[in-house]
């Protein structure tokens, strides 16, 4: 099991939907996020453009400078592929955040800790009080208007997300970054248009 | 032990009205997620309804009954107990009535987080036709052109079964993000073609097969257009227009004059391409095209262009059919909104007062009146009175600041902040500075509720039932709870209309006494009680909808059963329009000069307007988590033209017209024509002090609106958002408002 997500960027407004809800579910501060929404700067000449909205949490990097490069151990991959980080080693270096190339890291000036997207571990695993597991999808899959993100296995090669890698040529972001992302995005472009299924 | 539930609440941040599962645990929202199970959002939020609970316990909330006691505007207020407060309230009001005639008091209103019915009741008991929204720019032109056309709005779109779908000056991407979500299902699934019409390059025209970048003010050339190419090539469906349309040949002729070549001037789009989309819609069956509020807010012409458009969905047989532009008629069983409007208590002499039924007729009495009489021949039921027969905006502001035709005096305001709502906002400031008395609804200490006599707690949508029922216009219904008793003191709306009336001696016409009594009431023939359900609450938790068999294809049946096939005078889709006739209107389409045009001096197309996340009109400037998202107002300008001006992304810019200026921050990008400039709308700031008005003058795109009654649309008196000129600099240091410093002035000493 390696859990990995997707956002369909074809489909995605930018509407910051996944920011807050993932804000409050998360319980941080007003200056905090998880999940950044870019746009991309406007290319072309008008009428003949083009743009595009992106949100970017944590990537879950396979490769991740922030787990090599933790002083403390903080920050560990779970065994499904999970990036965390532990805040009783956090000694709040912020190395983590230096390193990132998605700026996915933020500081909580209140607890003194780097925080980040945990994908929603609790909710991924969770058990209700009478000990059935009843798993539930990340917040920012849940809220999206546009149904526009994806989760689940990546090892599973006729899972959800992995059919819908394939099919869509989806990618990671900064590639050459070589961290190896667990996070994959469909590229809206000429060969990649909507229906075209 | 903790009592934890779920309760089946409906999120009024915008009119989607979204599911909303609450956790309620002791009486407390704990948490509210979107409705899976809801057949509009499946479970999304957009951000306002993620952060609903920012909103139910923020700390500015109004929560009690609050009486001015400084000179107005001055923001001095004590807190007062509801009884004061009505009884009070109902004793200015009587004096207001004695002094000027019960048309002396209007209403203003917000958009639909009410029971309208309920105002349009009180204000019928009153005998006051003074109700107004700014419902003229937004659906109501369309709707009202396509019910005089059709015998009702044919204004649900099946684009998950259309094999296209125009979206016409809408971007739902921002807006309305639920319906986006539809017509990418419907191309992912049955390959359906997506035509968007819009200047700007939006998130929904990003996402278009075809973009038409179509100059502000230009869209009923292009439907004319449009109809020139369809007609000239023979692609429309011949069998259907002569059944079941009337004035077929005096269209035909009339719009011989509008070439493509004619309309590529006007919309700034080449020939080839109107060509192009008109046989795409023609050929393309079952076609639908979405309703955008941009057609509503040409100003003069608006309806002309809803008109051309009306006649494009008709010959094209697109009307009523699956996949097309089905008119669903009134619920048949619902005690729809017109039903408990009782309009028939306004009497004859009352109803000949309303401001602007004199020159603005399609949605005024005269106008209401006519069409009406065809509706309920056919449906048994008619449209409301709310939203579809109102004062005239600009006329009725007119009337308060210059009490002509006669005075207008006092005013309820109902969820609304009108300076920032309404066009020309420093002609709204005069108006409500020259009320003798004020009365606003509100969550919000807003710059408008400032200015009220009285400032009354509203409870917001976590607080209270919510009935969707798209205005009383639809089929169907779906109902949802309130997930929390009111906080404090504050209430619904229903209920302020209800106490009032009692305490003005109408009380008999209020039966229910809550919101819940009320709409089950209103079910009454669902023979509920059959099933068990005894009362709202448990219709909710149990049925929760209530869809009525829809037939398609209904002027066939009307046809077999002996009645008029459409409820119009003919009995036709008047492609010649009886009722424009009646009220004096050219029955035919036209094109209609835009009513402003650029100059050396404003030399930009203004478009002031357009929704954009994570705001809803002139709302949730005060919810922190929202506000840090877009903490700043913007104007989208050309980054040719911005660079040719010095202007860099960022910068505070003056952006002006003829009867104002404001600033805004430029975001420059090539997403916009070099020909417009567009302004977000809505803005003023909750931080800023009472000294400013809360700043209401500085970005608030209505400053630049001009509502000019001769620029106004001749049928509805729409003012013009899409298109009126202006000009953009740079702001510099030092550079003050003096006409806004004046204005401000009267607030120290100039108000009685």
């Amino acid at each position: 099991m390696h859990y990995g997500t997707l956002v369909d960027l074809r489909k995605c407004v930018g509407c910051n939907a996944c920011t807050v809800a993932c804000q409050i579910e998360n319980e941080l501060p007003l200056n905090m996020k998880y999940t950044r929404v870019l746009t991309t700067p406007t290319e072309g000449v008008y009428p003949n453009v083009t743009r595009y909205n992106m949100p970017v949490p944590c990537q879950h990097c396979n490769e991740a400078p922030c787990i090599e490069g933790c002083p403390t151990g903080a920050s560990y991959r779970t065994e499904d592929g999970i990036v965390l980080v532990n805040p009783d080693k956090c000694v709040g270096c912020k190395f983590c955040m230096v390193v990132c190339p998605y700026e996915a890291r933020v500081f909580n000036r209140e607890t003194g800790v780097v925080q980040k997207c945990k994908l929603c571990t609790e909710r991924l695993h969770y058990v209700t009080a009478k000990g059935k597991s009843k798993p539930k999808p990340p917040r920012c899959v849940e809220v999206c208007h546009m149904k526009c993100r994806y989760y689940g296995d990546l090892d599973d090669p006729n899972s959800e997300i992995s059919q819908m890698i394939k099919a869509f040529n989806a990618k990671p972001l900064k590639e050459e970054a070589g961290t190896k992302p667990s996070m994959y995005y469909i590229f809206p472009d000429e060969n990649n248009k909507i229906g075209k299924l | 032990m903790a009592k934890k539930e779920t309760r089946k609440a409906a999120c009024h941040f915008c009119h989607m009205n979204c599911g909303i599962l609450a956790t309620v645990e002791n009486g407390v929202i704990t948490k509210m997620v979107g409705d899976p199970e809801h057949p509009f959002n499946l479970g999304g939020q957009c951000p306002r309804g993620a952060s609903a609970l920012d909103h139910l316990n923020h700390p500015d909330r109004i929560n009690y009954p609050l009486k001015r006691v400084g000179e107005r505007g001055s923001g001095k207020f004590v807190r007062v107990t509801w009884d004061e407060a009505l009884t009070d309230i109902a004793l200015r009001l009587t004096e207001i009535k004695e002094k000027y005639g019960a048309e002396g008091l209007c209403t203003l209103g917000g958009t639909n987080r009410t029971d309208d019915f309920a105002r349009r009741r009180f204000f019928n008991i009153w005998g006051s036709p003074n109700v107004s929204h700014t419902a003229n720019i937004c659906w109501i032109p369309n709707f009202l052109n396509e019910t005089s056309g059709y015998g009702w709005g044919a204004f649900d779109p099946e684009a998950a079964t259309s094999k296209l779908v125009i979206v016409w000056g809408h971007n739902s991407g921002s807006s309305y993000i639920p319906e986006l979500r539809t017509y990418l299902e419907a191309k992912e699934k049955n390959g359906t073609t997506f035509i968007v019409v819009d200047p700007i390059y939006t998130d929904t025209a990003a996402k278009a097969d075809l973009w038409l970048p179509i100059r502000p003010g230009s869209d009923n050339a292009l439907a004319l257009a449009m109809l020139n190419v369809i007609i000239k090539e023979n692609l429309y469906d011949k069998k259907f227009v002569e059944e079941f349309t009337y004035g077929f040949d005096q269209v035909k002729e009339r719009v011989q004059q509008y070439t493509p070549e004619w309309a590529a001037k006007e919309c700034g789009i080449e020939a080839e391409l109107i060509i192009k989309a008109a046989r795409m819609y023609a050929n393309a069956k079952p076609a639908s095209y979405v309703w955008g509020v941009a057609l509503d807010q040409q100003g003069r012409g608006s309806s002309k262009g809803a008109q051309a458009r009306c006649i494009l969905r008709a010959i094209c047989g697109n009307i009523d059919v699956p996949g097309g532009d089905v008119i669903p008629g009134p619920h048949p069983t619902f005690t729809t909104d017109w039903e408990l409007e009782l309009n028939d208590m306004l009497p004859e002499e009352q109803r000949a007062k309303q401001i602007g039924s004199d020159r603005f007729k399609l949605q005024t009495w005269p106008g209401y009146k006519y069409m009406s009489d065809n509706l309920v021949e056919v449906w048994g039921k008619s449209i409301p009175a709310e939203w579809f027969c109102e004062s005239t905006p600009a006329m009725l502001m007119r009337a308060m600041a210059e009490e002509k035709p006669y005075p207008v005096k006092a005013c309820i305001i109902l969820a609304d902040n009108p300076l920032v709502a309404y066009p020309n906002s420093k002609l709204v400031f005069k108006a409500l500075m020259n009320q003798e008395f004020i009365v606003a609804m509100e969550y919000w200490m807003t710059p408008s509720a400032l200015l009220a006599d009285y400032v009354l707690p509203c409870a917001s949508w976590q607080e209270r039932p919510l009935m969707t029922t798209t205005y009383g216009v639809s089929d169907w219904l779906i109902a949802s709870q309130r997930a929390c008793k009111p906080l404090f003191e504050r209430i619904t709306d229903y209920e302020f209309w209800r106490e009032l009336s009692i305490k003005l001696g109408y009380g008999e016409y209020w039966p229910w006494e809550t919101d819940e009594d009320m709409f089950f009431a209103r079910m009454e023939k669902f023979g509920l009680q059959n099933y068990g359900i005894e009362d709202y609450d448990t219709f909710v938790s149990y049925v929760r909808m209530n869809f009525a068999d829809r037939a398609y294809e209904k002027h066939k049946i009307h046809k077999e059963q002996g009645i008029k096939p459409f409820a119009t005078t003919t009995g036709k889709i008047e492609l010649y329009n009886k009722t424009f006739e009646h009220l004096g209107y050219d029955p035919l389409p036209a094109y209609v000069e835009r009513p402003f045009k650029p100059s050396e001096e404003y030399p930009y197309y203004l478009i002031a307007g357009g929704g954009f996340m994570p705001y809803f009109h002139s709302e949730h400037r005060e919810i922190t988590r929202l506000r840090l998202l877009k903490p700043y107002p913007h104007c989208m300008i050309n980054s040719r033209v911005a660079a040719e001006k010095g202007i860099k992304n960022e910068d505070w810019v003056w952006i002006e017209t003829p009867i104002g200026r404001i600033k805004q921050r430029a975001f420059c990008t090539e997403a916009i024509s070099p020909e417009c400039i567009q302004v977000e709308r809505g803005w003023w700031f909750p931080e800023k002090g009472v000294d400013t008005l809360f700043g209401v003058f500085e970005s608030n795109a209505n400053v630049l609106v001009d509502d000019d009654p001769e620029t106004l649309d001749e049928c509805c008196g729409s003012y013009c958002c899409r298109g009126q000129a202006c000009k953009i600099y740079k702001v510099q240091e030092g550079d003050r408002n003096e006409d806004v410093e004046e204005l401000l002035a009267m607030l120290n000493g100039g108000a009685k």
